[in-house]
């Protein structure tokens, strides 16, 4: 039971770093005006909830740069 | 390419392979369910489920099956590289067959109200220890969680942002998804009590892509002792009308590096045979609208100077190379990416 509350944390946060991170993170982590379409943008969101710490600490890297 | 990012970069042939794959997967299951449900008809809604559950398992079982098989395939022999052309959608409609195989697992507890029966077998701790008996669904669940992985992270976004080397990596779990499968089909099967076909069709599986992949290994390994060096290090390729034109031959540098001495008309030039994008082998590719086009996915280079055309940034490093007593040479030391490096020749 732990470990599937754990896991619907783990999923919970990481769709919702997802939605933030598609919509506003990724111009951050690309190189200025890569262009990135909305439905590549929908595409990408379950990896990013998948590797959501990753993400997070790449799209805080690439703020403090 | 990498100018930007779109959410598919459909083009002819990929729409093509796409179609193709949709058609032969429909068809196989609704061959499987189709003949199954004639040779013994479902009584009930968990007797279809079943059914489901059996045709969407296997289907994925072949995908993965063949998708494992392709690389090697197109090592060995190059008419099977339209196949690796598309591989990632291949790898992706592999993922939705396995999670409605999945899903139906699911639903056949729960239309009989047996989650409970479900959620007991899965945490049954002491069964973990046991070889029959194993709770083989959890075995499922875990190549399932894999294959979202690398469906998800299947968009060359994720190639750009982890870095070719370490999406790869990624993606060799997919090796590690085969043999989780493998073990989830053999321990099912023992348990079910099917027929000793599973078994047997599972080994020959299992047998068939390790084979493949061993036989592609030991022929690489053989094409890897290089090619022979001549005067001052440069490597004889051969009178230019032999090398096909529009096409490449390759050569192996002393190191182990492969260059790709390609021709288009009278124009030679050499390239890296690593394709920027996934290290593909850019040396079995064409040359299509005047670019060098890997096989693998499509991305274009010029012979000239192993640039992408613009607006794209991918460049490659070239090789010197040259004509001697009518044969062309190429010089194994590479030049900084994207120095031009063809030449003209007469053929
Ligand atoms: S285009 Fe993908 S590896 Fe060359």
């Amino acid at each position: 039971m732990i470990i599937l509350n754990v896991l619907a944390l783990y999923g919970l946060v990481g769709a919702g770093t997802a939605f933030a991170f598609v919509i506003f993170g990724i111009s951050r982590v690309l190189p200025a005006g890569t262009p990135v379409s909305i439905g590549a943008r929908i595409l990408l969101w379950p990896g990013a909830a998948l590797l959501w710490p990753y993400v997070l600490l790449r799209w805080v890297k690439a703020g403090v740069r | 390419m990498s100018a930007g990012f779109r959410a598919v970069q459909w083009n002819c042939r990929k729409v093509v392979y796409d179609l193709i794959l949709v058609a032969g997967v429909t068809l196989y299951i609704g061959a499987f369910m189709g003949v199954s449900a004639w040779q013994r008809p479902p009584a009930n809604w968990p007797d279809w489920t079943n059914l489901r559950i059996d045709a969407f398992g296997s289907c994925a079982f072949i995908m993965l099956t063949i998708i494992l098989s392709i690389g090697p395939l197109a090592r060995l022999d190059p008419r099977f590289l339209p196949l690796l052309y598309n591989r990632r959608h291949f790898g992706v409609l592999t993922f939705f067959v396995a999670a409605v195989h999945g899903w139906s697992v699911f639903e056949w507890f729960a239309v009989q109200d047996a989650l409970p029966g479900l959620a007991n077998e899965l945490s049954n701790t002491a069964a973990y220890g046991k070889f029959i008996g194993f709770p083989y669904k959890t075995l499922g669940i875990a190549a399932l969680v894999v294959l979202l992985l690398l469906a998800a992270t299947s968009h060359d976004f994720w190639l750009a942002f982890l870095t070719p080397p370490a999406w790869k990596a990624l993606h060799m779990l997919l090796y590690l998804a085969y043999g989780i499968v493998v073990m989830h089909v053999a321990l099912g099967a023992m348990q079910g009590n099917r027929s000793p076909l599973v078994p047997v069709l599972l080994g020959g599986a299992f047998v068939w892509v390790a084979g493949l992949h061993l036989v592609a290994g030991r022929r690489e390994r053989r094409g890897d002792r290089g090619s022979k060096v001549g005067e001052g290090g440069w490597i004889a390729v051969g009178p230019p009308e032999t090398i096909p034109d529009k096409a490449a031959r390759i050569v192996t540098a002393p190191g182990g590096e492969r260059i790709a001495v390609f021709r288009d008309g009278a124009r030679v030039g050499a390239l890296t045979n690593l394709c920027a994008h996934q290290n593909g082998p850019l040396g079995e590719g064409r040359i299509i609208d005047g670019c060098v086009t890997c096989p693998w996915h499509g991305f274009q280079y010029r012979l000239e100077d192993g640039r992408a055309p613009p607006p794209f940034t991918e460049v490659l490093a070239t090789y010197p190379v040259r004509l001697r007593g009518g044969i062309v040479e190429v010089d194994p030391r590479p030049l900084p990416p994207g120095t031009p490096a063809a030449i003209d020749v007469v053929l």
